[in-house]
């Protein structure tokens, strides 16, 4: 049976830092654990070492992308040195608010830097899948990256307005009118498809 | 005799209280479905919401966006019938600027901000009745609020009034108290470590005098710290049994 579950809430202290490690939900002061959250108590040991304290929230908070994170935007605009983004998906959590990103030209893709053109690789009202590297600083937002096989475009429009198929790593073709456009096609793994 | 009896000689008040007795406290949280956190707080007659959003993307200006930590952004209003007058203020009228920095002096103390840099979170109060201790009833709602949206603090803030009236220290004072003209303390308090975190006063007061008034603001901020405690305990314990845990 498992032990009753214990509710904490900001400010309680959970126990000293020689009993446990801190986790998330909590921070430390003075040599003990105490609890930013309010919500149920976690313990968490591996191989006999401390035991990880945290505290888990029922309902999820609001998310920020992180440096390093997944996200999935839709490109707002485009110019020849970046193609601007709003971030919809971090993970395969949906934001409440949308945040602004940028890709950068030199960030499309890992080889051959200085020949990447942004309105082969993007063009507005595309999904991209991206990772972030860097939070930004005042002229900008976030900023994020496609130089990995798994990232890039996953869905694009043609110019009729058909959803295109992807043929190779740079071409997607429109199935209506044969088309092929330029894209930086994403390898789309079997985790990040949503049916 | 002159003016109106405070405090009568068997130690009541003018409705029934004793001096460090606070007046009747109920309160709510998740009120509002589309704020990420939401509170209504009832202290006596005094009735205020408190909504939170964040944190999210800075809006507006992007100079103000902080490198290392979130931006604590409050707004106070208070509703025109919310006073025995009906009044009409205008947006950014004296008070509300004066009570929504002092909301955010409060509230940069208690949440962890360093956890979201570059974003912001949004304080919105409202007091829909007024009857004194204005501020403490906005940040209990507000302490609620943040609370319900899953912002990580320190501690959540607990707030006071006290005053002085014929030697004793009167704790959570109504609105004919505050009337009066004596003194009148305002105490935010993090109970846990026993931090301040924001202290107003006005009105004159011998300094001999001040320690016990503030023991009775404080000591009235630990009292709300114990309710506010069960009605965040019985709301956590409610959303797990709404989740299926």
């Amino acid at each position: 049976m498992a032990p009753p579950v214990r509710y904490c809430i900001p400010g309680e202290r959970l126990c000293n830092l020689e009993e446990g490690s801190p986790g998330s939900g909590t921070y430390t002061r003075h040599g003990y654990i105490f609890s930013s959250l309010a919500g149920c108590l976690m313990k968490s040991s591996e191989n006999g070492a401390l035991p990880v304290v945290s505290v888990v929230r029922e309902t999820e908070s609001q998310l920020l992308p992180d440096v390093g994170a997944i996200v999935t935007c839709k490109v707002s605009s485009i110019n020849s040195r970046f193609a601007k983004v709003h971030i919809l998906y971090v993970g395969s959590m949906p934001l409440k608010n949308s945040f602004r990103g940028t890709i950068r030209k030199e960030d499309v893709r890992a080889t051959e830097k200085d020949k990447v053109e942004i309105y082969k690789s993007f063009r507005p009202g595309d999904i991209v899948l991206a990772k972030v590297i860097s939070l930004g600083d005042a002229q900008s937002n976030y900023l994020l990256t496609t130089a990995e096989n798994e990232l890039g475009v996953v869905v694009a429009h043609s110019e009729s307005g058909i959803q295109m198929v992807p043929i190779s790593w740079c071409e997607m073709q429109c199935p209506k009118t044969h088309t092929k456009e330029f894209r930086k096609v994403a390898r789309v793994q079997p985790e990040f498809l949503q049916t | 005799m002159a003016g109106l009896e405070l405090l009568s000689d068997q130690g009541y008040r003018v409705d029934g209280r004793r001096a460090g007795e606070l007046r009747k406290i109920q309160a709510r949280m998740g009120v509002f479905a589309q704020a990420d956190g939401s509170a209504y707080i009832e202290q006596g007659n005094t009735k205020a919401l408190a909504v939170v959003y964040g944190p999210h993307e800075i809006r507006g200006s992007r100079a103000r966006a902080l490198p290392d930590r979130a931006l604590v952004n409050c707004q106070y209003s208070s509703a025109t019938f919310s006073t025995g007058e009906r009044k009409r203020r205008p947006h950014g009228d004296r008070k509300s600027c004066e009570m929504g920095l002092q909301l955010r002096q409060t509230f940069e103390a208690a949440i962890l901000t360093q956890l979201h840099p570059r974003s912001q979170i949004d304080i919105y109060v409202q007091v829909l009745q007024a009857d004194g201790g204005t501020y403490a009833a906005c940040v209990n709602a507000a302490t609620l609020a943040v609370l319900d949206a899953g912002i990580p603090m320190r501690d959540f803030v607990c707030a006071c009034s006290a005053g002085f009236v014929d030697g004793t220290a009167l704790a959570d004072l109504s609105h004919v108290e505050e009337a009066a003209g004596g003194p009148q303390l305002a105490l935010a308090l993090l109970p846990a470590s026993g931090q301040i975190a924001l202290l107003e006063m006005d009105a004159r007061l011998h300094e001999d005098h001040l320690e016990r008034v503030l023991e009775a603001a404080a000591q009235a901020a630990r009292d709300v710290h114990t309710l506010l405690d069960r009605v965040v305990r019985q709301h956590v314990r409610e959303a797990s049994i709404l989740l299926g845990d």
